[in-house]
């Protein structure tokens, strides 16, 4: 009986913890996955080079505040990676913006001719040596019901939330969201009515960069940062979108908690290595049960 | 199609159509022939080189199947080829089995894998394939890496055992994977114009029409997945037999990508020339940048990004052309 008492209270020692720390990093993929999903809401087009690009910008970062590329302070470096991070997205919206209406496939292919061109500009600049980029929080740390809380946590969640607020805000009560919202269900409609798409896909475009950078800036200081690092990290950031349905925003925010969570007992309980093959298990069980996301119970083919 | 239709209405057009199909036709046989020669002529690497770059085509030629006949792209064709090489790797290492017996079993694991992996989208729009297919890619490596007593781990295996013992081992790297291209190059083009071709195309392009002539979606969709992906595990078996090693760096995510890229490249061409094309620019430019690595993403990137908008521009430029022919 003890014994067993014991199993018990071990696995809710453990388990809370890796609950709370899951859902940190969770809050983390469900920012990559809103970028997705808005490029994918409006355009139909999936951007592959997102997790490249949220890569390129968090090493100018690292270039621009650790000497690399220039000497500034951790704020000024971030202002300026977030203003290049919103000119790559004109950019490679500009050089997709032909083919977006032709065809949405040729346009994702394009995506990963974009993703390519900024993992190669990574390797180049910085080449492929790891480094730290370290975000200045304040180092703090309180126990509360056996849960260990650091400032990290909190800062990420704040960010985050906050983060979401002003975006679920602007899409639900300005004009800009009134539109993206009119795009995406119905794009033909919304032409005739004479809304402009073009300038509705690259607000997606420059949100979802902005959501990518501090997407990246958050998860680096948990691992760190080497060319292939945040491209992995949006792995999980397509599989929360696939889990969400791909074209639901709260969906996606919710995929993002769940992959969190279900990946932190994975590596916990059963192997650190298969992280990439869990993932992919996640994703193909998601598109068996519920092909159009969590939130939407009928299932059926979309069209 | 409809320039087909316009073409067999005059009879002028039809005969120029025809003799550019027989001028064509006698181009492959001729290059055929250059490519079944060429050994005798050429020495050493590259014979080796040769090699790899049809293994290449023969993978540039799974991913341009799945974009023309389903109308989808997969960016893990590198699991499919995996499969092939690693099957020939560990059932010669394992069983001591050549490449003659190896090489069906390969076949047939990767269209059943292809099979399995279609099932779970066969309902949804194409997208999801890619997102599933990218996270096969960035699995296989650790599949590999801890599956180590079977695959060798980091280090890999090699493959050493001839096909037809006595004869040169590099003459065989280079004929095996070359007799492999023809093949599937060939069986494309009767797949092409055979009832069961026309089919997956028109489930492609008018899935209601396909429907009512008895042709169900997901079919055509999961069968043009297991085709390729039987042609990707073809292309690993050449490739791990010419290159003589298995390694997870060769199936990366990013060799998947590259795939798709000399898919690009060679404007998704199901011929044997088009998937020349697109093998040897996979082959080629990494051997003339091997100094430079970093550079080989963005030269690959930008020639993906060029040949899309260009493929995109060129019929609206010739059309403009044709329209002011006098100059604009």
């Amino acid at each position: 009986m003890t014994g067993f008492v014991d199993v018990v209270s071990g696995t809710a020692r453990d388990l809370f913890p890796l609950i709370w720390s899951g859902m940190i990093t969770g809050c983390l993929y469900a920012l990559g996955a809103l970028g997705l999903v808005m490029i994918f809401k409006c355009s139909r087009v999936v951007n592959f080079s997102h997790g490249n690009v949220a890569g390129f910008a968090a090493f100018l970062i690292f270039g621009f505040s650790s000497g690399t590329l220039l000497q500034l302070s951790w704020g000024t470096a971030v202002l300026l990676a977030l203003i290049a991070a919103i000119a790559i997205a004109f950019l490679s919206y500009a050089i997709i913006a032909p083919i977006v209406f032709e065809s949405d496939l040729t346009a994702t292919i394009a995506t990963l001719g974009l993703g390519l061109v900024a993992q190669g500009a990574t390797l180049l600049i910085f080449g492929a040596d790891i480094v730290s980029l370290e975000l200045p929080v304040p180092r703090f740390s309180t126990s509360f019901l056996g849960l260990l809380i650091t400032g990290y946590d909190l800062t990420v969640l704040a960010v985050t939330v906050v983060t979401i607020a002003i975006l679920f805000f602007v899409i639900d009560y300005t004009k800009l969201g009134v539109a993206f919202r009119a795009i995406s269900s119905n794009p033909f409609a919304a032409e005739v009515c004479g809304l402009n798409l073009r300038s509705v896909h690259i607000f997606a475009w420059v949100v979802a960069a902005i959501l990518g950078v501090v997407g990246a800036l958050l998860i680096v200081p948990t691992t760190f940062l080497s060319s292939t690092t945040v491209v992995t990290f949006m792995l999980q950031a397509f599989a929360a979108a696939v889990v969400g349905g791909f074209s639901s925003l709260p969906g996606s925010l919710i995929g993002g908690i769940l992959i969190g969570v279900l990946m932190n007992l994975f590596t916990f309980y059963v192997s650190p290595e298969f992280t990439s093959t869990f993932l992919l298990g996640v994703i193909l069980l998601a598109l068996n049960i519920f092909p159009n996301g969590m939130l939407v119970k009928v299932g059926g083919s979309r069209v | 199609m409809s320039e087909n239709a316009v073409s067999l209405t005059s009879p002028r057009a039809l005969r120029t159509g025809l003799s550019r199909v027989a001028a064509g036709r006698a181009a492959t046989y001729a290059l055929v022939i250059g490519l079944l020669v060429l050994p005798f002529l050429l020495q050493g690497s590259w014979l080796y080189t040769l090699g790899i770059c049809f293994a290449n085509s023969i993978g540039v030629l799974a991913v341009s199947v799945l974009v023309r006949y389903g109308g989808e792209v997969s960016i893990g064709h590198g699991f499919f080829a995996a499969v092939g090489a690693y099957s020939v790797a560990i059932l010669e290492h394992r069983l001591g089995i050549s490449l003659l017996v190896s090489l069906p079993v390969a076949l047939v694991l990767g269209v059943l894998l292809g099979i399995c992996f279609a099932w779970p989208s066969r309902n949804l729009s194409g997208i999801y394939l890619a997102v599933s297919t990218m996270a096969l890619a960035l699995a296989l490596p650790e599949v590999i890496n801890n599956a180590g007593e079977w695959t060798g781990g980091f280090q890999g295996l090699y493959v050493s055992r001839p096909v037809i013992p006595g004869i040169d081992m590099s003459l065989q790297r280079y004929f095996v994977a070359l007799v492999l291209l023809i093949v599937v190059a060939y069986g494309l083009d009767r797949l092409r114009h055979s009832r069961q071709g026309l089919t997956l195309l028109l489930a492609r392009s008018h899935p209601a029409a396909a429907d009512a002539f008895g042709t169900r979606r997901v079919w055509a969709r999961v069968s043009v997945m297991g085709i390729s992906c039987g042609i990707a595990a073809l292309s690993g078996v050449a490739l791990g037999f010419s290159s003589s090693t298995v390694s997870p760096s060769g199936f990366t995510l990013w060799s998947s990508i590259f795939l798709l890229v000399g898919s690009v490249v060679s404007f998704y061409g199901l011929s044997l020339p088009r998937a020349l094309i697109g093998g040897a620019f996979l082959t080629l430019v990494p051997q003339f940048l091997s100094g430079s690595g970093a550079w080989i993403p963005v030269l690959y990137g930008l020639a993906l990004l060029i040949v899309i908008l260009a493929g995109h521009f060129a019929p609206k430029i010739a059309a403009m052309l044709r329209r002011h022919p006098e100059g604009l």
